[in-house]
């Protein structure tokens, strides 16, 4: 017994305004498909955890306090261009332009 | 592509170059993926005409490399190494290791039969 192929559109046709769907018996792509994709860059963005408090915010909130805070790590970088300095080692220092003047041919 | 880069460092974990590039294309990736997707649709459509589809894909492959998925790679947050990463954990297989036996990780234990 065979059904003919109108009355299965019909069926069909009913079937998409039911569970509202595109009705589309050709199968034409209309790229839907994309349309229905989850956006997935928020998702990939947040792969890194980001910074969330640096010292220097950390400084900031509790200044008002006149609390004594000590970033050690600051201190301990001070105390090694202190020494490199001692020793002779340290950064030169930067030339005053004043000095710099360019030679006339 | 440092036009890309965040003005203010902003990664709170180990951080090099790579995983600066890294964080770099995946924001750049977010900020252009409702227009790739858009682009997408006008090439995937075949009931709009031939033209404008063909300007759609070279519109779509002219936009900048960073914000392609494509460009995005997983890499170790502890490390910054882009091989062997578990993506579960965002570390690298010997991080993981690591870190997995020292207790970290919870629910992860070493298996033995």
């Amino acid at each position: 017994m065979s059904v003919p192929r109108a009355r299965l559109l019909d069926l069909m046709k009913a079937r998409c305004e039911l569970f509202s769907t595109t009705f589309n018996p050709e199968g034409i792509r209309t790229g839907n498909k994309i349309l229905r994709q989850k956006l997935k860059g928020p998702a990939l963005a947040s792969y890194y955890p980001r910074k969330v408090l640096t010292f220097r915010d950390f400084y900031k909130e509790f200044e008002p306090l006149n609390l004594m805070i000590e970033n050690e790590e600051e201190i301990d970088r001070l105390d090694h261009v202190a020494a490199l300095k001692a020793r002779g080692k340290g950064t030169p220092r930067k030339k005053r332009t004043a000095d710099v003047v360019p030679k006339k041919k | 592509m440092s036009m890309f880069r965040a003005k203010k460092f902003d990664i709170g974990c180990f951080a090099n170059i790579k995983t600066i590039r890294d964080h770099s294309k995946r924001k750049a990736f977010e900020a252009a993926e409702p227009e790739r997707q858009a682009l997408r649709y006008i090439i995937r459509n075949t009931t709009l005409p031939a033209r404008t589809r063909a300007i759609a894909q070279l519109q779509l492959t002219q936009m900048h490399c960073y914000t392609r998925p494509t460009q995005i790679r997983n890499r170790c947050i502890l490390g910054g190494k882009g091989r062997g990463i578990l993506a579960d954990f965002k570390m690298s297989r010997y991080n993981f290791r690591l870190e997995a036996l020292a207790g970290n990780l919870p629910g992860v234990k070493k298996a033995s039969w």
